[in-house]
């Protein structure tokens, strides 16, 4: 405190040196993506956009945009309609054992990603033998995978939200005659709308970027985008796969700044 | 709303919950239960009850090394992202500017929040023969030819650092928020230095959140898939895709499940163990 | 030990000045109080004297030392944060020696100094207690156990009471009062609460948008205040608008002429006294009295206030004995309100 003392400058730099770690191959791909050779050479030959054009008429890539889209806004919607009450039920009726319930409904995010694919690919496919009723490699299936993906951060932000409000608004609705549902709607609900808005950016974020769940239940023609990403650097590297990378870096920070209009993200932990 | 029970109001939580039930622990406990069946080539399960795999799996020196490898290159990563962690997310929680640390807070959770496809690309782009960094350290003459960074251990580390990076700081500084600065005033103004009233007052107070952190990094990275792919290449193996690999690709179940019961129990073993080590040490 | 020397400090923050070219001298052994509202500066001062601010400009010296420069950790000194801030992770005798671990003392020094502290202000037999544990007082007297520990050249108190209830808040000032008399420590205490001041304080810097207003005894500051705002903060006072038309010679709005004795430039100013200097009666005398309408009576016990209204438009009010069988004033009497001349001053 008070002046730039040696030892403050030294802390400063660490930090400014970590957050280049962070951000710095983020930047690189991006400028990669402008990138005139095919073949990547360091410092580049010349700068061009084409490669965003190409990207789009890459089959996969077109396919696979569309298809994270579709499946993460329908896993959005369906956290966010499963999510909400849940919260509800959890935050404004206490009953016997809900922080356990709290904990089985958040695990999702704990369940390491990869052994929770396998786990759900396994099941569907034993349904599919016992009931006939294909999931894998289809778009239900998908959906639903990524619904529990997206969950635990519907239920995390719309809690956090009902606790920071706190019940006296609701307890007035009711001594003015409200019954429970206009209670929810005319006053609980505008409350946590904040919140539930950042559940609905994060719960998009989090499908729309899954890999690892994702990774056994797609099928052909049924790819989505970080699995089209993950195929193609398996066999080339190029500004295509940059440009690629770059619209998903938009997309997503542009959804992270407008969450962070509506919750603090710090706390979103 | 809070007098009395009101059932009606906690039938709420059961389509969440029936979902869970459904999707994550029922296909949970159908892995556990094929963990201990026997793979045939033709009927793909022989529906028997024997703890083969398990022996198998502890007993095959292949394993027996991707296991060691992945626990190693976990523990090394999350050590690395705690030491790094701790200063970040110190001062985006003491930073003045409220703008300043949402952008900061926006700028950590960009990366997170990217995937690990996108972030997997970011890096081979760097890290490759002809990425940006050995054309950086070519160009000021730090080395003379191209050295190799990508697929090797050095270069998962790396990756899985930044991975875990944004997690880390993300859970310390919300744990650093609730630390008072008159404790660190008070610690001042007691004669201890700035960095050592860190040590002294700030990093055992945090430590419930470094503990979080240390949990949260550690499990991500025992069970990281993309990072070793992509960045380790083929021949450093981690257990995220050796499970992949059995069950998608050789759909050998009954060991793929095995594998995959065996990485979680790892992963709450390591994480458990790592967790009462540190509470031991500070509470 | 030393004293205090604050020379022209100042601490702007973009073009707000927190502290606008303050300068103290506290004495050794002194114990001062900075008194004013909140956002006046008082806590910005208090943390420029602790370390925590440097000053944008001016000097902060203790004793001969100056220390404008100096961190907080090598400043010696010793402070009571509001709330305490004891630290939760430790014991109380952990936070009293948190500061001797530094110093480089031997186990048993550093051990025998705690005893010393914790006995000092009788909380021995809670020494292996969390923080958590203890009441607000106890918590109290731990923070300045701790503070004084280090043998500090100077104590700081930020607001030291705020957290308890009333009756223990007094209960404690007299408490830290008495311990800080007996330490005989340069003390600066930060509070908004003017009878907390002059309860405790040898002096009281009076502040207000961080300048220093007055410096001065409490009784000074009472019965002398240098401005509008000073008499105001310190009790209550009655402001007769006007001006001041020649030596000793006041004149109010409504053109009515009084006196006062000492000097004042010529010019718009208020000429006040306190409410209990003044007394109603059915007529009074010219140059120290002005006619009175009463709107409204008060009965408070030992003492009845009547709120009043002068003919120029005035608002005062005057506090009287209850006791006594005259006929008492009513709201709508007139009457005039005289007051002692040496009782009034002019402020401008």
């Amino acid at each position: 405190m008070g002046g730039l003392s040696l030892g403050r400058l030294a802390f400063l730099a660490l930090v400014v040196a970590i957050f280049a770690f962070v951000i710095a191959p983020l930047l690189t791909i991006v400028w990669v993506s402008f990138f005139s050779e095919k073949i990547l050479a360091f410092p580049p030959t010349g700068y061009t956009i084409s490669w965003y054009a190409r990207a789009s008429e890459i089959a996969d890539f077109a396919n696979g945009f569309l298809m994270s889209v579709k499946v993460g806004l329908c896993a959005t919607v369906a956290s966010l309609a499963i999510g909400v009450p849940a919260a509800l039920a959890i935050e404004r009726f206490p009953f016997p054992g809900r922080e356990t319930i709290r904990q089985v409904l958040l695990s999702p995010m704990y369940v390491p990603a990869i052994v929770a694919g396998a786990a759900v690919y396994i099941y569907f496919i034993e349904l599919e033998i016992l009931t006939t009723f294909q999931l894998a490699a289809t778009f239900s299936g998908l959906v639903i995978a990524h619904t529990l993906v997206a969950l635990p951060w519907t239920l995390r932000l719309v809690c956090a939200s009902l606790v920071s409000a706190n019940t006296v608004s609701e307890e007035a609705a009711r001594s003015l005659g409200a019954n429970a549902l206009q209670t929810f709607l005319y006053v609980t609900l505008p409350i946590i709308r904040p919140g539930m808005i950042a559940a609905a950016m994060f719960s998009f974020i989090a499908s729309f970027s899954d890999l690892e769940k994702s990774l056994f239940l797609v099928g052909p023609g049924k790819t989505t985008l970080p699995i089209a990403i993950l195929n193609y650097l398996e066999w080339s590297l190029d500004p295509t796969i940059a440009a690629v990378a770059t619209v998903q870096i938009l997309i997503i920070g542009t959804a992270l700044i407008v969450s962070d209009r509506f919750v603090k993200l710090g706390k979103v932990f | 709303m809070r007098e009395g029970r009101n059932w009606g109001g906690s039938a709420l939580v059961l389509p969440a919950l029936v979902l869970v039930a459904a999707f994550l622990l029922a296909p949970l406990a159908l892995i556990l239960r094929y963990s201990f069946d026997k793979y045939d080539p033709v009927k793909l399960m022989l529906g028997v009850f024997s703890p083969g795999n398990y022996m198998l799996a502890v007993a095959d020196p292949f394993y027996q090394n991707v296991l060691s490898t992945t626990a190693y290159i976990a523990t090394l990563s999350t050590v690395i992202v705690m030491l790094l962690a701790f200063p970040v997310a110190y001062y985006i929680s003491r930073v003045e500017s409220q703008r300043l640390r949402g952008w900061l807070i926006i700028l950590t959770m960009l990366p997170l929040l990217l995937g690990n496809a996108v972030r997997s690309a970011a890096w081979m782009i760097v890290m490759g023969t002809k990425g940006v960094a050995n054309s950086v350290m070519l160009g000021v003459g730090l080395i003379e030819e191209p050295i190799k960074i990508l697929y090797t251990p050095t270069a998962v580390v790396i990756a899985l650092v930044s991975v875990l990076l944004p997690f880390a700081i993300i859970t310390l500084q919300s744990v650093m928020d609730s630390i008072p600065t008159s404790l660190e005033e008070a610690g001042q103004s007691l004669g201890h230095s700035p960095l050592r009233t860190v040590f002294g007052v700030v990093l055992p107070l945090a430590m419930p959140g470094v503990v979080a952190a240390a949990a949260i990094s550690f499990a991500l990275a025992m069970n990281a898939y993309a990072t070793p792919v992509l960045i380790g290449g083929p021949t450093i193996k981690m257990m995220g895709p050796a499970v992949y690999d059995q069950i998608a690709k050789a759909n050998n179940w009954p060991f793929g499940s095995t594998l995959a019961c065996i990485l979680m129990l790892a992963t709450l073993l390591l994480t458990v163990l790592s967790t009462r080590f540190l509470s031991r040490k500070y509470f | 030990m030393a004293g205090v020397t604050l020379s022209n400090i100042r601490k702007t923050y973009g073009a707000l000045a927190a502290v606008d070219d303050v300068s103290i001298e506290i004495r050794d052994g002194e114990l001062l109080a900075l008194l004013g509202p909140s956002g006046c500066g008082k806590t910005t001062t208090l943390r420029m004297i602790a370390g925590f601010v440097a000053p944008t400009s001016g000097t902060v010296k203790f004793g001969e030392r100056d220390v404008t420069r100096v961190p907080v950790h090598k400043r010696n000194v010793g402070m009571v944060f509001q709330g305490y801030a004891l630290f939760p992770h430790l014991t109380v005798a952990k936070n009293v020696e948190f500061g001797l671990r530094v110093r480089g003392w031997d186990k048993a020094k550093i051990a025998a100094r705690v005893t010393e502290m914790l006995r000092w202000v009788q909380m021995e037999a809670l020494a292996e207690r969390s923080p958590r544990a203890l009441s607000g007082g106890q918590q109290q007297r731990v923070a300045l156990a701790r503070a004084m520990a280090n043998h500090p050249e100077v104590l700081l108190l930020d607001e030291p009471f705020s957290a308890l209830d009333a009756k223990l808040r007094t209960q404690m000032r007299t408490e830290i009062r008495e311990l800080q008399r007996q330490a005989g420590i340069t003390s600066v205490f930060v509070t908004h609460d003017q009878e907390e001041a002059m309860a405790i304080a040898d002096r009281i810097g009076v502040m207000n948008q961080g300048r220093l207003e007055q410096l001065g005894s409490a009784e000074d500051l009472y019965k002398r205040p240098v401005s509008r705002f000073v008499a105001g903060f310190i009790g209550k006072c009655n402001f007769i608008e006007g001006r001041v038309t020649g030596p000793g010679r006041f004149e109010a709005a409504n053109g009515s002429v009084l006196q006062f004795t000492g000097a004042h430039a010529g010019g718009p100013a208020a000429l006040c006294f306190r409410p209990e200097h003044a007394v109603l009666t059915q007529s009074g005398a010219a140059g120290n009295s002005i006619a009175v309408t009463v709107k409204s009576v008060t009965y408070l016990g030992p003492v009845t206030e009547y709120d009043l209204v002068s003919d120029a438009g005035d608002k005062l009010v005057v506090s009287a004995s209850s006791s006594g069988d005259a006929a008492v004033p009513r709201a709508g009497d007139k009457l005039a309100l005289g007051w002692r001349l040496e009782d009034a001053f002019v402020v401008d």
